[in-house]
């Protein structure tokens, strides 16, 4: 295999682009299945008759709105942050691929700059 | 500097510059996210108005230097994110780009000159995620702990001590931090497993190289 090759493998290794939507329902999927399962977790160990179980995550609810730990509340827990995550993961590979995106074009501006000096 | 790497030679001299420049662009885009994260947060606590402002909140305060709930302590989390964020960052990407090699020869074996460079989608490496991320959650979490027990506020330090509902064997002490490291590295390292297995599949459903 030629040089030019070699090194286009090295910049498709580095530098692919992420996918947002599959980075988004990965992120979301795995994030919603968390919270999902720390709930449940909760209620599986459950707690003393008249002691609230996993008051200090049902602090989420400041949060997510309606969220509670609760069965129902771990499914509505698990789509919030299954939408958090989507979101999430959205962002972060839009920023990834914009800031390489952004160094490209300013290195071959600045190449073609010095490009046209030289000349 | 060309290297011998099992089957096919490689520039050695590129691969360092690229993950170079990865590990500055990741720290630098994680860092604000983190950043801008605790500044939201900390604006919506605030501005939630309930008693007890920011109650739990003000307990990152025992590992940022001074933040705290208010409009300063905000911008001070914003700026405590934004560091620690991106050395998280570039930490991980160090560690995550072991995998580049094996990735670089995937592409030698399967790539022809046609392909298009910019319209190539990333794959992950589960097994290296799981490693960089296991590893810095992990060593965050035995660092936080002894940071709890060097203050001598491990006894009273109630909060901490409730990972020992998802970690077995945890206690807010030496011994515990590592044992609760080594479940949550097991935890991560599965989720990252999962996690890489539905990207990189739905990278393939949708017909990217």
């Amino acid at each position: 295999m030629d040089k030019t090759s070699q090194d286009k493998a090295i910049l498709m290794a580095s530098f692919a682009k992420m996918d947002p939507v599959a980075l988004g329902i990965a992120l979301g999927c795995v994030w919603g299945v968390m919270l999902f399962l720390a709930t449940g977790l909760l209620l599986l160990q459950g707690a003393a008759e008249g002691v609230q179980v996993g008051p200090h995550l049902a602090l989420l609810g400041i949060y997510l709105p309606g969220y509670e730990v609760t069965w129902s509340g771990a499914v509505l827990g698990g789509l919030y942050f299954g939408i958090i995550g989507i979101v999430a993961g959205f962002v972060i590979a839009a920023l990834w691929n914009l800031t390489h995106y952004i160094y490209i074009v300013l290195t071959v501006a600045r190449a073609v700059w010095w490009k046209m000096m030289a000349d | 500097m060309m290297t011998n790497n099992n089957e096919t030679q490689y520039d050695e001299v590129l691969l360092h510059a690229s993950i170079k420049l990865n590990t500055r662009l990741l720290a630098g885009v994680f860092g604000f996210i983190s950043g801008i994260t605790l500044l939201i947060v900390t604006y919506m606590s605030l501005y939630r108005g309930m008693p007890n402002t920011g109650q739990y909140l003000n307990l990152l305060g025992v590992f940022l230097p001074g933040y705290e709930v208010s409009h300063i302590g905000a911008w001070i989390g914003f700026f405590w994110g934004v560091i620690i964020g991106g050395f998280i960052a570039a930490m991980f990407y160090r560690i995550y780009a072991r995998s580049i090699p094996k990735l670089i020869q995937d592409y030698i074996k399967t790539s022809s000159k046609n392909d298009d460079l910019l319209a190539t989608s990333m794959r992950i490496d589960g097994h290296y995620l799981g490693l960089a991320l296991g590893s810095i959650i992990a060593i965050g979490l035995i660092i936080t702990t002894n940071w709890l027990v060097i203050r001598g506020t491990a006894d009273q330090s109630m909060h901490a001590g409730l990972l020992v509902n998802y970690l077995p064997g945890y206690s807010v002490s030496t011994i515990g931090s590592f044992i609760g490291a080594l479940e949550l590295f097991v935890i991560n390292y599965i989720l990252s497993l999962v996690f890489s297995w539905v990207y990189n599949n739905i990278v393939a459903l949708r017909g990217k190289k």
